[in-house]
């Protein structure tokens, strides 16, 4: 790699609310504790009725301007990757670039990629930095998911976001290699016009979640020559705790390198911010010089690979904005009843 | 809900964006062409400050169609740190949390969605820190 990338800056956000496995199982009169055993989720995180894609996503990037503390005008880029936009036509993207000053000279566009959608996202502002486009990018992965009641999913869809600033001046973890994997696998899906997504069941498994993932890591620690006892951290996509720590298994990681990053225990699965997420509770606790390898998965499906070295810059950024402990701790339990009412599973 | 208004005031909402009076130094917002102060028209961009106090406040219970979605909602007066007021809607905790006196700061949420199809307008908040 010629000239070094990587994230100048990184924040998150996720709502306040949260909902626990035991509360939305006595609805359903379902086991908790043998779902809470299945899955290794405790609660999820949900929106206020006055909170979308959009203002989460503008809360994540404001945390991460503020780790920053540079000028919004400096942003070349700004990608949204999600699922659940507010508007079906209309960008997320302008309005995050409003919220944040970064209006004007800058491109910008929302992405969709089930929950890859953040990390394609990185990726293009890699890209765009490295062959000199831009100067700064950032790249938001931010999700409200939608399950239909009932679903196995309503026990893990849950609402968070994540923003990384990506950029060649103080670099806080540099990027030493991306590598992506993509299929055409119908593991899971909404329709245009549809409420609620359906998926294949265990299918998402195998086919889905595993191949990719392992394909896209593999193919990452082959091209750059590593192997996985040469990182201290590493984190996948977190559609629950079991497959992750499965998948690390799979791979070779030790329970050790990955147990850290399982934000979706406590906030669910978060889809497009989820690794994000998983990334940046990472660099809440790395020192210089650890290595940190991040895979994604998307549905429909693809996973993104990359390889990044702390630098020590990652200290004078480190106390500037909140951290996602802070995000999981800050939380009030709701009931079935406001949960359905936030959702608009009960309409006014 | 109209889109121009939207767009006209996205700044104000989004960001904060008021008026400093270059003549006699004064701050306003909402944004006016004029000093509400001393009536020069030499106004310049103002952003609001990010943190501030509760000084009253109120619940609301009913509503229009457009923040039904959002009721019971609380409305407060803010004194912002540099000296400007400002209404604006509390989130992130409940009626009987409130004081007085509590510490808040921006935050950016929905402010109205106009229906199933129209626009969403978005904008400032405040929450506890």
């Amino acid at each position: 790699m010629s000239e070094k990338v990587g994230i100048i800056a990184y924040g998150i956000y996720i709502p306040r609310n949260r909902i626990t496995v035991d509360e939305i199982a006595s609805i359903w009169g379902e086991d908790a504790n043998e779902i809470k055993s299945q899955l290794q989720i405790f609660e999820k995180s949900v929106p206020f009725p006055d909170e979308d894609v959009a203002t989460m996503a503008v809360e994540a990037a404001r945390n991460a301007m503020k780790q920053w503390g540079g000028e919004a005008e400096k942003i070349g880029a700004i990608y949204v990757g999600s699922e659940s936009h507010p508007y079906a036509v209309k960008p997320t993207a302008t309005i995050v670039a409003a919220a944040i000053g970064a209006e004007g000279e800058t491109t910008a566009a929302d992405l969709e990629f089930a929950c890859k959608a953040g990390t394609a996202g990185m990726q293009m502002c890699f890209g765009l930095i490295q062959s000199n486009m831009i100067k700064v990018g950032l790249a938001i992965g931010s999700d409200s998911s939608q399950a239909k009641p009932k679903d196995p999913l309503e026990y893990t869809a849950g609402a968070g976001s994540a923003a990384f600033l990506i950029g060649k001046q103080d670099i806080i973890a540099e990027l030493e290699g991306t590598y992506s994997y993509t299929s055409d696998t119908p593991d899971f899906w909404r329709r245009e016009g549809a409420t609620f997504p359906s998926h294949g069941q265990r299918f998402t498994g195998m086919p889905a979640y595993f191949d990719h993932i392992i394909k896209a890591t593999k193919g990452l620690l082959e091209k750059i020559d590593r192997k996985p006892e040469d990182y201290d951290y590493v984190t996948f996509h977190q559609p629950n705790t079991k497959f992750p720590l499965r998948v690390a298994k799979m791979l070779g990681f030790s329970k050790e390198q990955i147990e850290n990053s399982l934000a979706c225990k406590y906030v669910g699965n978060t889809y497009s911010a989820s690794s994000m997420i998983g990334f940046a509770k990472i660099l809440d606790e790395a020192q210089p010089g650890d290595k940190v390898l991040v895979t994604s998965y998307g549905s429909g499906a693809g996973s993104d690979a990359f390889s990044f070295k702390i630098t020590e810059n990652i200290e004078k950024i480190r106390s500037r904005s909140k951290t996602v402990q802070y995000y999981i701790e800050n939380k009030r339990n709701i009931s079935y009843g406001l949960y359905s009412r936030y959702k608009g599973i009960l309409k006014v | 809900m109209e889109p121009p208004k939207i767009w006209r005031e996205r700044r104000e909402r989004y960001l904060g964006i008021g008026i400093i009076c270059e003549d006699c130094q004064k701050k306003n917002f909402p944004k006016t062409r004029i000093c509400p102060d001393c009536g020069s028209e030499n106004v310049k961009p103002y952003k609001i400050a990010e943190r501030g106090t509760l000084k009253y406040f109120t619940q609301i219970m009913n509503t229009g169609d457009e923040l039904i979605f959002n009721t019971p909602y609380i409305v407060g007066l803010v004194e912002l740190e540099d000296g400007i007021k400002v209404t604006a809607q509390i989130v992130d905790c409940d009626f009987k949390e409130l004081r007085k006196g509590m510490k808040l700061e921006k935050t950016f949420r929905v402010l109205a969605r106009n229906g199933k199809e129209g626009l969403i307008k978005y904008g400032f908040k405040f929450r506890p820190i």
